[in-house]
This record gives C-alpha cells, sequence and structure tokens, in this order.
C-alpha cells in the first residue's frame, strides 16, 4: 500500500479532494468521474463528471448523506463495458454492493477505478437537507449507527482509498494506492508530488480500531433488542412489524443488490384474479390487499440477504417507515455467518447460491 | 401448544421426480401404510424449488413443508439437491431469525428404492407436526 497525503487548505477537506479528484480527471487517468455533488442547496446527488472544474467547484466527497446507494447508478453507467476509464468516488458500503453487482454480472470492472473513502456515516435525507451546513449536530441513520466496515475494503477493486477517519484538516488527507492498482495510474498520482503518509495511516489505523470497538457493541446491542422483539413472537410477531407494507416495492428498488430486471413480484403470478382472491379470503376469513407483503419480504431476504452489504436504503425507501433494516440486516448477518460469506469483500469470493461443497450443512 | 386430538396437519410435500416421488411411488405399490396429510407436488428437482413455494405455503396455512430430493452424489441434474440444500439451509435461518421457527420445513434425501423410508418420513412428520400444533399463519389475515 502506497501512502501519500493531500494537504488541506484554508478552503477545507471537500475542496482539497475536490481538486484531486479533478486532477485525476484533467491528467486522464480517467475518462469520467462519478462524485456525489450538490447541485441545489442540501441535496446531494451523483454526477458523471467530465468538466474537471464541475468537480473541483461542486464535488462533496464528505457529504454525510446518501440519497441513493452509489453502487446503483455506478452499475447502470458501467453495464456494459465502457471504451474509456471511469473513476468512481463511493462510500464502504456503496463498493461492497459494487462488488456483488460485479460478481451478479451486473457492472463491469474493467473499465473502473473505484475510489474509496472513509465514512463515519449518514443521516437521513430530510434532516440533511434542513441542516447540511450544521450536519454535526444530527444523529446517524441506524444503519450508520451500528455500521462495522467505516473504511472501503481493501481488496474488492485494485484502486485507490482516500482516508480521514482520525485525521484532521491541519494533518491532511491520506491517499493509498492499491498494491494492484495499474501502474500507469500509480505513476500519474505519485508524480502529484504529495509527501509520503506512512504516519497518517497508523494514525487513522489507530482511530479505526477504537471506531470498530464502539461499533462492535453498538451491533451486538442493536440486533440483540431487535431479535428480542420477535423471539418467540412465532409468525405473528413479524407479521405485526410488517403489516404496514403497501406493497410499493420501494425497498426493493433502493436496495443496491436486488438485481432482477423483472420480479417476480411484479408479475402476473401474484395478479390474483377475484375468485382467487375471494377464495383466499374465504378461508382466513379476510385478506389484506394488496396482499402477499409478509411473502414479498421472506422471499426478498432468503433470495438477497446474502448479499446485503446492511446499507440500510430500504428503510430509507419506506413511505410508511417500517423498520426493514433491523429485520433484513439481522437475517443477513445469521445467513452470510452460515455459509461463512462476507459480500462485497472481494471478486473472488463465489456468491453462495452458485456454488456449494458436498459435506456441508448437516443434519438438514 | 397441545396438540389437539382429531388435529390432521397438512403437509405440501415438493418431491423429486427422479429420486423421492419415485420413493413415494414404490411406497404406494408396495402396499406400505402411511398418513394420507401429506399433498405430494412433483418437482424436476429439489434444486428447483425456490424457498418462495414454501414460504407460499407455510403462510397460506400448510401445517408443514417437506422437500424430497436425491442422496448426495445422485442428483440427475448433478448438482441439485446440493443447491436446494443450501437454500433450504438459509430459509431456515430466515425463519429462525425472525422469530418464525425452522420446525415445520423438513429436508430430506430420500431415493427411489426408499419406499419404505418415504413412509417412516411422513410417518415422523405428521407426528412432530401434530406436537407443534396448528400452523398459526392460518389465522394471520394482514399478511
Amino acid at each position: 500500500m502506497n501512502n501519500l497525503v493531500i494537504p488541506v487548505g484554508e478552503e477545507g477537506r471537500a475542496r482539497a479532494l475536490g481538486e484531486f479528484l479533478a486532477k485525476v480527471l484533467e491528467l486522464g487517468v480517467v475518462d469520467a468521474m462519478v462524485v456525489p455533488v450538490m447541485p441545489v442547496p442540501g441535496v446531494i446527488t451523483y454526477l458523471m463528471a467530465k468538466d474537471p472544474e464541475l468537480i473541483r467547484k461542486r464535488a462533496e466527497p464528505f457529504a454525510r448523506v446518501m440519497p441513493v446507494n452509489g453502487a446503483s447508478p455506478v452499475a447502470r453507467a458501467v453495464s456494459k463495458k465502457p471504451r474509456g476509464r471511469i473513476g468512481a468516488l463511493l462510500k464502504p458500503c456503496e463498493i461492497r454492493a459494487l462488488v456483488e453487482l460485479v460478481k451478479l454480472k451486473q457492472a463491469e470492472a474493467d473499465n473502473l477505478l473505484v475510489i474509496g473513502i472513509d465514512c463515519v456515516g449518514t443521516v437521513d435525507r430530510d434532516e440533511y437537507k434542513e441542516a447540511y451546513s450544521d450536519v454535526g449536530r444530527l444523529q446517524f441513520r441506524d444503519a450508520c449507527k451500528v455500521c462495522l466496515n467505516p473504511c472501503p475494503p481493501d481488496i474488492a477493486f485494485p484502486g485507490i482509498n482516500i482516508g480521514h477517519i482520525g485525521l484532521d484538516d491541519e494533518s491532511g488527507l491520506l491517499v493509498s494506492l492499491s498494491p494492484e492498482l495499474d501502474p500507469g495510474i500509480a505513476g500519474v498520482i505519485e508524480e502529484l508530488g504529495f509527501e509520503n503518509g506512512d504516519a497518517l495511516a497508523g494514525k487513522r489505523q489507530s482511530a479505526l480500531a477504537t471506531l470498530k470497538e464502539e461499533r462492535d457493541k453498538a451491533y451486538r446491542e442493536f440486533f440483540e433488542k431487535a431479535r428480542a422483539e420477535l423471539d418467540g413472537e412465532g409468525i405473528g410477531g413479524v407479521a405485526k412489524l410488517l403489516a404496514a407494507c403497501t406493497g410499493c416495492r420501494n425497498c426493493r428498488v433502493a436496495c443496491p443488490v436486488c438485481y432482477c430486471r423483472e420480479c417476480i413480484f411484479d408479475g402476473d403470478v401474484f395478479d390474483y384474479e377475484t375468485r382467487q382472491i375471494l377464495g383466499r379470503a374465504g378461508r382466513k376469513g379476510g385478506l389484506k390487499i394488496p396482499g402477499e407483503t409478509l411473502l414479498y419480504h421472506l422471499t426478498r431476504m432468503n433470495h438477497m440477504s446474502l448479499s446485503c452489504v446492511a446499507c440500510g436504503m430500504c428503510e430509507d425507501a419506506c413511505p410508511v417507515n417500517i423498520k426493514l433494516f433491523p429485520l433484513f440486516a439481522g437475517v443477513a448477518g445469521r445467513t452470510q455467518g452460515l455459509l461463512q460469506y462476507v459480500p462485497g469483500r472481494s471478486q473472488e469470493d463465489q456468491l453462495p447460491f452458485t456454488t456449494f461443497r458436498e459435506e456441508e450443512l448437516e443434519p438438514r | 401448544m397441545e396438540a389437539s386430538v382429531d388435529f390432521e396437519p397438512r403437509i405440501v410435500a415438493f418431491l423429486c421426480n427422479w429420486c423421492t416421488y419415485t420413493g413415494a411411488d414404490l411406497a404406494g405399490v408396495s402396499r406400505i401404510q402411511y398418513p394420507s396429510n401429506i399433498r405430494p407436488i412433483r418437482v424436476m428437482c429439489s434444486g428447483s424449488v425456490d424457498p418462495m413455494y414454501i414460504l407460499k405455503a407455510l403462510l397460506d396455512g400448510a401445517d408443514g413443508v417437506l422437500v424430497g430430493g436425491c442422496h448426495s452424489g445422485d442428483c440427475h441434474y448433478v448438482n441439485g439437491n446440493y443447491k436446494a440444500r443450501r437454500r433450504l439451509a438459509v430459509l431456515r435461518e430466515v425463519l429462525d431469525e425472525l422469530g418464525i421457527g425452522s420446525e415445520r420445513v423438513w429436508f430430506r434425501f430420500i431415493s427411489a428404492s426408499e419406499g419404505a423410508l418415504f413412509a417412516e418420513t411422513v410417518r415422523e412428520m405428521v407426528d412432530s407436526l401434530k406436537t407443534l400444533g396448528p400452523n398459526p399463519a392460518k389465522a394471520i389475515w394482514f399478511t
């Protein structure tokens, strides 16, 4: 890992990093760069920037908000191998989701330069809009409070990581080049003349260790509480938690890894005819409509929980404020533990449902 | 829950065409007696049973779901039963984590020559479900 320091000037860290990213684009390392920008006050979106000036002036790489998991727009933009190289500045959970999408053949990683950035957490989108200039006083989203991965995965992509956890403006920002990074790209960046950042890397590591301890504890407590609420309640417990579901499927759309172009729940399989609805209603005395909402959530957990990166976008997307994150991420933690799968860790790890071992999971 | 005396569980069974379904057939032609609580659905492979089918049956009030596949190494499609084993294991984790419990879902390897084992499995499952009692999902209409 080659560590360098980006000095932070009077204009602040966002402009310092913006300058670095703009240079990367200007020097032709990439042909375009995906960065979060603020088009109107309090609103963050992703921008596929071709003009380095836009990045210099508008990039908001430290914005503590995640309107969309960046893996989705980036994957869509590079679903077919792009001709040039595209850079993308992404948070850790976005990178991990992107790795899953690459494995699910929904994104093409060859011409992608992933620039990961540390993330201590993000806040509610609406609260951010109100108070983006003083974001420090806002609480993190639940998913971020218990996030165990505040720094980008090391071996997911041969890219660049920007570290800032535990570093103040005085010490600067840490740029770490992956050992597998294309030597051409590494050479251009090394020539920018930044100082060696090994000392900074050590400082960041110790801050990360403290943060990890806090997060481990928060994670355990959060999910123990969620589990205790459901324990012994049987199917009625989870049915009650999901009773408000209107079947809008927003959670699925917001989920970065739920990738099917045509979901079974959108087809005519569950488009029951009146006589079927009446028949089913007759058996139970009555039937919630639109129905099959519990089946939908449970099915999604079965299909996608192994790739869940616990970004919490499902909960953010819910129009009736169902607390989906503890359910989904709780299940995901457990299914991933069972098959010892860490989503987003590496492109080399096989998706668990595409492989098997002859001796495992017994007794059935 | 106390088992009611006259409670007869309903079991939806997804049986692989090549092994368990043929095993069930053998139980029949061999005149082996087993309870009639089972509603078999023939599928081409246990690997084709999406967890959604199992969940659908459970949420609609089936008291149990049996998935029957070939023994290790015997799958007609080489590895469908191994894939089913992973899917079923994940389904179990989902059900257990959410407090629903996975004891109503059974996955068994029964070959075409094991008619007696098939009958015995159904007997065991019926007994176990009688102890568990009716599926509470039957009474939940707001799913």
